[in-house]
């Protein structure tokens, strides 16, 4: 036995918190786009609203120094972006992919060159930003305390979150709604209900949802720091995540889970090989294999159900 | 002369060109108002976006450069979304491809440039193509979205050519890179970037447009791309076809990386062979509607508005608002063309009024 390094349980520990605060923002950004991939769009563009957000969330704490304000100025410019979203792709019916694309674009132009312009060559930096809650009595029981406390509020408002977003989609009239607008907008239409007002409606949340994913990951997650290009293809991963749980909120919460957990598990991977060579650089590339590895499995699983149901179907017929 | 305005009519879409050049124009007059919410002059700075490209021969030359890299890139998408697949997966295939075609170089030094450069071009196909391999036989057999497993692996892409490039194939003192400043394409205009390559990307480029255009196997790529079931039924192997395409657009990046590295770097940086080229001759190729020739005119335009965005710098301008200036430009085309799409059905709808309105008045007029 080797008793130098850190026992088990204090890795393991620190992989599932830091599981939980990396799965946070791709959860955040999942249960928005769920909602679009419900009123069947198809939205690739959540990458720069989580972007955007980030930059919004910053300046508006660094700027008037409060980071409640910071987060309320995300969602409100969510909205906008949501506004915005549907704008081309619901009301000029222009081409999802395009417009998703142009959207990571503009988020990376407009946040790098308005962050350089107010805020000088050192970036955003807010003094105001959430700090780590510990939670009483839960951060001393030995495990447990490890891993759920000292995380930023956002980790926490998430599975509140999950939990409404799930009654949302599946208990409200209005969910129902979402979901028909994508499924079958035109029956929709018969019952009186307009789909492209679903999908303004999904649009606009997932903007919100995207937003505060931004907030998250520059007021609670770097203490107030935009970093430009800070969403990391979050907003893809996110995606998959949406494809993963077929839309699903508490499924989508368990495939950020996933993701988290292997971006944590790369991160602590670095501390343990010890070698000259960078193989941080691997670690990293982890969690976006995984990723690739799922979608497959998911996917492959999918087709095999279909048939399988086909077949009884045939079956029951002969 | 009636026959020269016949031809053009024919052959070029005038519509198309005035929507090109009306949306640049309201994306410039848009990104103007963000100039002076970032507190700089707009006119000063847009006089550098006009002038700098052209000031000096290194200037035009590196804007020329810029260009072919763009319209590889973009031509790069064409192929693939010719036949209903979409290659977003340009950039890690562009960064692997410049590594494996830089790491072949280091170790054949002392050979003859002549041997080594096609060694190169092949190496670095052979591994752009298998890198879109995966993404297109997942699309194909089993129906995985495309473009997330395209993005995915553009980042693992990245980490790998970042490992690489900066500990085993590393070759200079410096803290990451593979030097190949030993073989490299003869430099076109002195104290630019401008090589050779761009030959073989005019090359490239002429084939790309001959092969979709003017053959019976670019007429059946449109064909599976337009409907996929008829072009099945219709006896063609869509499935091969559909993966050969995807594989086509990967050795197409892989080359334009090894062209970056042997024409425009002489070494392997990852950060240096590529930014997110590949995302924007993505963006010049849905502008130019995933034809060929308006993508290599759109790389032009784009490439000399990058370069006059440099130039911007002069007067405080960061790079970055060349991301923003072509995202404007892509949101006002498709404003346009959905406020013209719009326009049209109203009218459509009002002539139909006008037509029942008229009818009925003819009924009563009879009875």
């Amino acid at each position: 036995m080797n008793n130098s390094g850190p026992s088990f349980w204090t890795v393991a520990s620190s992989t599932l918190h830091m599981m939980l605060s990396s799965a946070t923002p791709v959860a955040l950004a999942a249960l928005g786009g769920l909602l679009t991939e419900h009123a069947g769009i198809m939205n690739i563009g959540m990458d720069g609203m989580i972007l955007m957000g980030a930059f919004v969330a910053a300046a508006v704490a660094a700027a008037i120094g409060s980071a409640i304000l910071g987060v309320l100025g995300a969602i409100l410019f969510g909205i906008v972006v949501g506004l915005f979203f549907a704008l081309f792709t619901v009301k000029l019916k222009s081409d999802e992919f395009i417009i998703g694309c142009a959207l990571n674009t503009l988020a990376l132009g407009l946040t790098g060159y308005f962050a350089r312009a107010w805020f000088g060559v050192k970036g955003i930096s807010s003094e105001a930003y959430f700090s780590k809650l510990a939670i009483p009595l839960v951060k001393d029981v030995p495990f447990v305390g490890n891993v759920f406390s000292g995380h930023s509020v956002f980790v926490y408002l998430t599975w509140l979150l999950v939990v409404v977003m799930w009654l949302f989609v599946y208990r409200t009239p209005t969910g129902f709604w979402i979901r028909a607008a994508g499924e079958s907008p035109e029956t929709l239409r018969t019952a009186g209900k307009n789909p492209e007002r679903m999908k303004w409606i999904a649009s606009i949340l997932c903007g919100v949802f995207c937003g505060l994913a931004g907030a998250y990951l520059s007021l609670g997650n770097l203490n107030g720091t935009f970093v430009e290009g800070m969403s990391d293809s979050r907003g893809y991963i996110a995606f998959a995540c949406v494809i993963f749980s077929a839309a699903n909120p508490a499924k989508a919460y368990l495939a950020a889970l996933m993701f988290g957990f292997f971006d944590a598990l790369g991160g602590q991977l670095q501390g343990v090989i010890r070698s000259d060579l960078p193989f941080a650089y691997l670690t990293k590339a982890i969690p976006y294999v995984i990723t690739v590895v799922m979608m497959v499995y998911v996917v492959v699983r999918a087709q095999r159900k279909r048939t399988r149901m086909a077949k009884q179907q045939f079956k029951n017929l002969g | 002369m009636k026959n020269v305005l016949a031809w053009i009519r024919r052959h070029v879409n005038l519509g198309y060109i005035a929507a090109v050049a009306v949306s640049i124009a309201a994306a410039l007059l848009i990104d103007a108002v963000i100039l002076l919410a970032a507190g700089h002059n707009p006119v000063a700075a847009y006089r550098e976006l006009i002038v700098y490209p052209f000031s000096t021969a290194a200037h035009f030359g590196n804007m020329l450069e810029y260009a072919m890299v763009l319209c590889l890139c973009g031509l790069a998408c064409v192929v693939g979304s010719r036949v209903g697949i979409f290659n977003v997966g340009g950039e890690g295939q562009l960064l692997l491809g410049g590594l494996v075609a830089a790491f072949v170089g280091s170790r054949m030094s002392g050979m003859s440039l002549w041997i080594v450069i096609p060694c190169a071009a092949l190496a670095a196909m052979a591994t752009g193509g298998l890198y879109a391999f995966i993404p297109g036989v997942l699309k194909v057999k089993l129906k995985v979205n495309e473009v997330i497993t395209t993005i995915m692996l553009n980042s693992v892409a990245a980490f790998v050519c970042s490992f690489f490039a900066t500990s085993v194939w590393k070759n200079t003192r410096f803290n990451e890179g593979i030097d190949v400043s030993e073989f490299r394409f003869a430099t076109l205009i002195p104290g630019s970037k401008l090589s050779t390559a761009i030959i073989g990307s005019a090359l490239i480029t002429f084939f790309v447009w001959y092969i979709l255009q003017k053959t019976s196997k670019g007429y059946e790529m449109r064909l599976i791309g337009d409907n996929p079931r008829f072009a099945r039924f219709a006896g063609l192997k869509t499935d091969r076809i559909v993966i050969a395409a995807m594989v086509v657009s990967g050795m197409m990046c892989g080359l334009c990386g090894m062209f970056r590295v042997y024409g425009a770097e002489k070494a392997f940086i990852s950060t240096r062979v590529s930014n997110e080229y590949y995302f924007e001759g993505l963006m010049v190729a849905m502008i130019a509607q995933y034809q060929p020739i308006p993508t290599i005119v759109i790389s032009i335009i784009f490439a000399i508005l990058k370069s006059g965005a440099m130039g911007m710098q002069s007067v405080g301008v960061t790079i970055q608002i060349y991301w923003v200036m072509q995202a404007t430009v892509i949101f006002c085309m498709a404003a346009q063309s959905g406020v013209m799409t719009a326009i049209r059905k109203a009218g459509e709808r009002r002539a139909a009024q006008r037509d029942v309105a008229a009818r009925k008045e003819g009924g009563a007029a009879h009875e």
